[in-house]
């Protein structure tokens, strides 16, 4: 049986404007399918900042949240120039992102951490040059494992 | 389920204006009259700005059939004090109301609102620096607005009840009276305090009426008054109808300096919540919402223009210091717990389209190929705000794609093409005839 309900969204890079779209589209999805409001809270964290990512450093991409009866995954693909160092990235606080974006408000080095935070599952594929491709998988059956 | 604002029979035409105005999606028109769903209504009043066959009202008592029944006690929203020029101080007021044998409750009131701004001072004290910032539950519009739309958000609603609530009750505690008490107010979301409050089981207020009807009221009777009346009650309170008045209040009784936030209007209101969502307001103690332009005095419900009223109310001279004889006699009532809110504020969310995951998705992808066939100018002819609210109606069984004027002219198309192609065609009958010739 096909119990699968895909979303597709293409994201412009450096749209700051139109940036946030996909996301809110995800989660008004994710509240017509009934899905607990936490786990909904975390996924809509997750696809922000995910679609950030990029907007400011990707040039653009694919945002794609996929759900079954057990999961929702979230998957973030560009041809962007890729992370270098991911361990870094993931530190709180740093981030590559020009002074520009920062006067807009963004780049505080947080994106990244906060898909962490919020994710039961976190895989990072990426190769300088190339592009990355995240995915984030948050599982229904555990909502209360975690708050904030 | 009720809502604070209700629906004059014979009066909507049909005309589709409401629909587009409500931030929730909640009016449908259908067989030519405006429905509310009411699960979805946050009662904010905007659908009453836009109707102009006055055909959506405030949901208010009979206030002449109130007044029949001999003297009323009135607790009135801060609002109704700056509605009029010539009554221009509360000890005016006062006195033009007793002369209609009508009670104010400005005193109560008064305590009320200050003890609402010390509990929500506590609890910005108490509160760890990641539940920061808490949000102000005056604003009834805004707490339906979280229920339904930010529901992650609810754990950092204040818990405190709404001082015109408290207020009431500290009245009644007073005299043990049992009598009606009237809530005065300036727009359709403090309708529900009374009829359907959240946070507690029943309202102590047993009616509601407008500040514009009261007001008119008023001003039709124009009492004479000569300045004599009553001892001067304390007005910290009336800040509370002027967007920020909270804040300044709250901030008033807190040892540490808070960094407050104060926005007004339905817009400011949507785009600061989905900010604080994204947890972007740290730094932040304590967000004030408020759904109409410039705070309360923007509401529906009033008679005074907005702007004079922000006049008049800046105007007045407020004492921000509070006495040490008020402090003591504050924290007195504080101990009792008479501030706070009875239950805890649950999540309204929109019914899901199915029971199971698995059924809703299914009718998730129903309604996204039904919503692909549809012309996705939100014109609003079929009665429903948007293209996707019709797929969704559909889904849910509330509607037919035919009730878009652009598949019924598409299928019209289609039938007579159909009759053409049809008419083209003979009996065989008149076929052999025709030929045997």
């Amino acid at each position: 049986m096909d119990s699968r309900y895909e979303v597709e969204f293409p994201v412009r890079g450096d749209d700051f404007l139109a940036a946030g779209e996909a996301s809110n589209q995800i989660k008004e999805t994710l509240v017509m399918l009934g899905v607990p409001s936490a786990i909904s809270r975390r996924a809509s964290v997750i696809t922000y900042e995910a679609e950030m990512n990029l907007v400011i450093h990707a040039g653009g991409g694919i945002l794609r949240a996929i759900i079954t009866p057990e999961r929702l995954t979230i998957v973030a693909t560009d041809l962007g120039p890729g992370i270098p160092d991911l361990a870094l990235a993931m530190k709180e606080g740093f981030s590559t992102a020009s002074d520009r974006v920062r006067e807009m408000g963004f780049g505080a080095g947080m994106g990244l951490p906060n898909i962490k935070r919020n994710a039961d599952v976190l895989e990072i594929d990426t190769e300088v040059g190339r592009g990355t491709t995240l995915t984030a998988t948050v599982f229904f059956g555990r909502q209360d494992a975690r708050e904030g | 389920m009720e809502t604070g604002v209700k629906i004059v029979e014979g009066s909507c035409k049909g005309c589709v204006n409401c629909i587009k105005s409500c931030p929730t999606e909640a009016l449908r028109v259908i067989e030519g009259k405006v429905n509310i769903l009411p699960e979805l209504c946050i009662d904010c009043g905007e659908c009453l700005r836009t109707c102009r066959e006055k055909a959506l009202a405030l949901d208010e008592d009979d206030w002449d059939l109130l007044k029949s029944h001999g003297p009323v006690t009135l607790m009135a929203d801060p609002t109704f004090c700056a509605q009029f020029s010539h009554y221009w101080s509360l000890p005016l007021i006062r006195e033009a109301l007793a002369s209609l044998e009508m009670q104010d409750l400005f005193d109560q009131a008064s305590v009320a609102f200050d003890l609402a701004a010390l509990a929500t001072a506590n609890q910005l004290q108490e509160a760890s620096r990641e539940s920061l910032p808490l949000i102000s539950i005056y604003c009834p519009a805004v707490v339906r607005l979280i229920q339904v739309r930010f529901p992650e958000l609810l754990h950092r609603l204040v818990k405190t009840e709404t001082p015109l609530e408290t207020g009431t009750l500290l009245w009644r505690r007073e005299n043990e009276s049992k009598s009606g008490v009237v809530l005065v107010t300036p727009c359709s979301a403090k309708v529900m305090l009374v009829r359907g409050p959240v946070g507690r089981t029943r309202s102590t207020m047993d009616h509601v009426v407008s500040v514009k009807r009261l007001a008119r009221d008023l001003l039709a009777a124009g009492p004479k008054v000569e300045g004599k009346s009553a001892a001067p009650v304390g007005s910290r309170w009336l800040a509370w109808a002027l967007r920020g008045g909270e804040s300044r209040h709250v901030r008033a009784f807190s040892e540490r300096k808070l960094t407050t936030m104060a926005v007004s209007g339905l817009r400011n209101t949507i785009d600061l919540l989905q900010d604080l969502e994204l947890g972007r307001l740290k730094g932040v103690d304590f967000v004030e919402c408020r759904v109409c332009d410039l705070g309360c005095i923007g509401g529906i419900g009033n008679a005074e223009s907005r702007f004079l009223s922000e006049l008049r109310l800046s105007r007045q001279p407020i004492e921000w210091k509070v006495s040490a004889k008020e402090h003591a006699a504050l924290q007195e009532l504080y101990e009792t717990g008479i501030w706070k809110l009875e239950q805890p504020i649950q999540p309204r969310p929109r019914p899901s389209l199915a029971d199971t995951l698995d059924e809703a998705m299914k009718k998730l992808k129903e309604m996204q190929a039904l919503y692909a066939e549809l012309p996705h100018i939100d014109c609003g002819a079929c009665g429903r705000p948007s293209c996707r609210a019709l797929a969704e109606d559909v889904v849910r069984g509330e509607g037919e794609l035919t009730d878009c004027v652009f598949k019924l002219r598409e299928r019209i198309s289609l039938l007579g093409e159909e009759i053409t192609l049809l008419s083209g065609k003979l009996p065989h009958a008149f076929h052999e005839r025709k030929h045997g010739k």
